[in-house]
């Protein structure tokens, strides 16, 4: 060959040109295309095999004929596999929702819902390094400040600062989409035409969503307390004293991760999409303190606080952990709205997810 | 019970309230393809719930691959593939980790579900875009995203609502050739909805019609079409003359413009039709024995249900007519 002759891929495969199939119809798949790739082309393409003299036409690969062979072959293969019992099925629907956080291959969770859970564990975490603060520079009024005592436990799980900028959030954006997405997308199909219940289904899912929260809101609470004790060299005197209201804490902390994952997960149940549940949320959380807090104001009557999920969680931790209550109405009364409030929403859970359709949305 | 049949209903009824969704259905479903055919709100979907084992019936019962629906829905469903014609894919996941969490919601551990994941999408045509995520997809790749979900397990029996629904001529024809693969060669059983008379003649060999939450018909196609065996004739010259003379002459006449299709008692119905054109002076160009479709199929099943449809459209896409005869439908099953 010289370098007048024209060179084509045709004459390095030895195949005639016109064999090459019409590629100017776009097909994104190969059900689509009905064409055969082969990886010959794109080897000489990348690893041509002659001498290299002569060639002044570059080589494109090219879609090459059928008679070089396919790659598609539609041959339907059988499973022979066994099915494993129900707990596997319901640890995957807790895996997917979970893992998701940490991996991919699983639910995928939106980058800013990562980064906003990471950040409110951040700040969950912030004591600790107070605490370490106050340690290392021994400074007395920060070590009452940011030791481990009756009110510094209750604050962590239930104070105004975390239960303003941290846990509401953090449930806003961990439950907002959980139900709420599988009615949108449809993909409740997905699990009602398999074997999963809708008991199974919505145990996992409130589990799944307990469990992050819990991830944050719990863990850094046991965080906080094991680290009073290490940072400050603390012996077993101490932990005697202190496990009754840490346990009263931990309580707590669980009785707020239950009560916050119903309601949350009801809301989510109750609409199509991510957006509205989460606002819904916040707007119950902080417009029933609000309300509360203005009709307190007016009419000097706290009793509408019973109205306020976090109220009424406070008021009971305070019980719990030994506080002096601050508010005028029986912690009994706290209690039963507790329980009211979780079996409203549980109810409004249940029967919506009972809704879900299989064959249409 | 006899073995041979994957489902078998007796007496089946479903209530919501006052309305009767399903109608004292028996159906006896064989090995095979099996074309589900309905107007819309016949009941085709609470009868697909019915053999997912979804929903409590009213009465009746029946039993689905063996394992009774009332009591046995988990069972059934580990051994059936069920493709939804709706949405049901998470947009933002890559359709390999879609297609693996399918078979971990039944019960495969997460190495089975991904090596069989990557086996069923390259037999749906998927291999090369497993790894996009499903928002980039097209409806027909979608539409294959969840044949694969179905078959991740390898189920005995494959539903399938509208599986070419919104898919253009070239993805429907790889969706039918796919399913029809499904049962030539892995051997499986498919029940297959759709509003396309076309769909269902070619994958199927069987069909169950029903309308008002009442079997109309089931059994092969081929059997259902034998049902009225029609001549067809092409005239010129009076069309309307002839046609009225066979009426007459006690024939049964189908006609769309000079196209005559004459329902066939027994070979003198020959003679009688060139008797009736001689005697009206009507031109017959062409005479022959007409194959019957499934739209056709419908449309006699239809007429005696007492219903004036001209196509299945009239029935499928759209609202169901008035009947012409109200008592029409009792007791007029075709087979």
């Amino acid at each position: 060959m010289n370098e007048d002759d024209s060179f084509d891929l045709g004459d390095l495969l030895g195949q005639p040109e016109a064999a090459v199939p019409d590629t100017s119809k776009e097909s994104e798949f190969l059900g689509e295309s009905g064409l055969s790739v082969t990886g010959k082309a794109r080897m000489e393409a990348a690893y041509g095999t002659d001498d290299g003299e002569g060639q002044d036409v570059a080589i494109v690969a090219q879609s090459a004929t059928s008679d070089a062979g396919t790659i598609f072959h539609q041959v339907y293969r059988p499973w022979r596999g066994v099915l494993n019992p129900r707990w596997v099925r319901n640890w995957s629907i807790l895996r997917h929702h979970v893992y998701g956080l940490f991996t991919k291959g699983h639910r995928p969770w939106p980058l800013t819902s990562k980064l906003i859970i990471v950040l409110i564990l951040f700040g969950s975490l912030l004591p600790i390094f107070s605490l370490l603060l106050a340690v290392l520079t021994n400074i007395e009024f920060l070590m009452e400040f940011y030791g481990i005592n009756r009110a510094n436990l209750w604050g962590h799980v239930l104070g105004t600062f975390h239960n303003t900028c941290c846990w509401p959030l953090l449930t806003a954006v961990v439950v907002g989409g959980l139900i709420s997405e599988d009615r949108q997308h449809g993909t409740s199909a997905i699990y009602f035409s398999r074997p999963v219940t809708r008991t199974d289904y919505t145990l996992m899912k409130y589990i799944s969503a307990a469990s992050i929260l819990s991830l944050v809101i719990v863990i850094s609470y046991c965080a906080y307390f094991a680290a009073g004790i290490i940072l400050n060299n603390e012996g077993w005197a101490f932990l005697l004293d202190t496990t009754t209201y840490f346990i009263g804490g931990l309580v707590a902390a669980i009785m707020l991760v239950v009560t916050f994952t119903s309601i949350g997960l009801a809301l989510s149940s109750l609409s199509t999409g991510r957006f509205f549940p989460a606002a819904s949320f916040l707007g119950v959380i902080f417009g029933s303190r609000i309300l509360a807090f203005l009709i307190q104001l007016l009419f000097d009557r706290d009793t509408m606080y019973l109205l306020s999920p976090y109220d009424n969680l406070a008021h009971t931790g305070q019980w719990m952990m030994g506080l002096n209550p601050t508010y005028d109405f029986p912690v009994a009364w706290s209690f039963v709205m507790l329980l009211v409030m979780n079996g409203v929403s549980l109810y409004v859970l249940i029967s919506r997810v009972n809704s879900l359709e299989v064959t249409r949305e | 019970m006899t073995e041979d049949w994957i489902i078998q209903t007796n007496n089946l009824v479903k209530k919501y309230g006052e309305h009767v969704a399903l109608d004292s259905v028996n159906i006896e479903v064989k090995p095979g393809a099996t074309g589900l055919l309905g107007p819309n709100g016949a009941g085709k979907s609470t009868l697909l719930k019915t053999m997912l084992g979804l929903i409590a019936l009213t009465s009746g019962g029946g039993k689905v691959l063996g394992h009774d629906i009332a009591t046995e829905g988990a069972k059934i469903r580990q051994r059936i593939g069920y493709m939804p014609e709706y949405d049901c894919l998470t947009p933002d996941m890559p359709a390999i980790d879609q297609v693996r969490y399918s078979g971990e919601l039944l019960g495969m551990n997460p190495f089975a579900a991904t090596q069989r994941a990557h086996e069923v999408l390259e037999y749906v045509g998927l291999k090369d875009q497993r790894y996009r995520t499903i928002s980039t997809f097209s409806t027909g790749m979608e539409q294959c995203t969840k044949l694969a979900c179905a078959l991740i397990h390898d189920p005995d029996l494959l539903i399938c609502d509208e599986p070419s629904n919104g898919l253009d001529a070239r993805s429907r024809k790889f969706m039918l050739d796919t399913l029809f693969q499904v049962v030539k060669q892995g051997g499986r059983s498919i029940i297959m909805s759709s509003h396309l008379m076309d769909d269902v003649e070619r994958i199927c060999e069987r069909m169950l019609m029903i309308h008002k939450g009442q079997v109309i018909a089931q059994g092969r196609i081929e059997d259902l079409k034998a049902i009225d065996r029609e001549i067809e004739i092409f005239v010129w010259g009076g069309a309307s003359k002839l046609e009225q003379k066979l009426k007459d002459m006690g024939q049964s006449v189908r006609r769309t413009g000079r196209v005559m299709r004459i329902t066939r008692i027994d070979d003198s119905t020959y003679g009688t039709i060139i008797e009736a054109a001689a005697q009206t002076e009507v031109q017959i160009r062409k005479m022959q024995d007409y194959e019957p479709s499934l739209e056709d199929l419908f449309i006699v099943i239809m007429d005696r249900l007492g219903y004036s449809v001209k196509s299945s459209s009239d029935l499928l896409e759209g609202a169901t007519p008035a009947m012409d005869n109200a008592a029409a439908i009792q007791g007029r099953k075709v087979a």
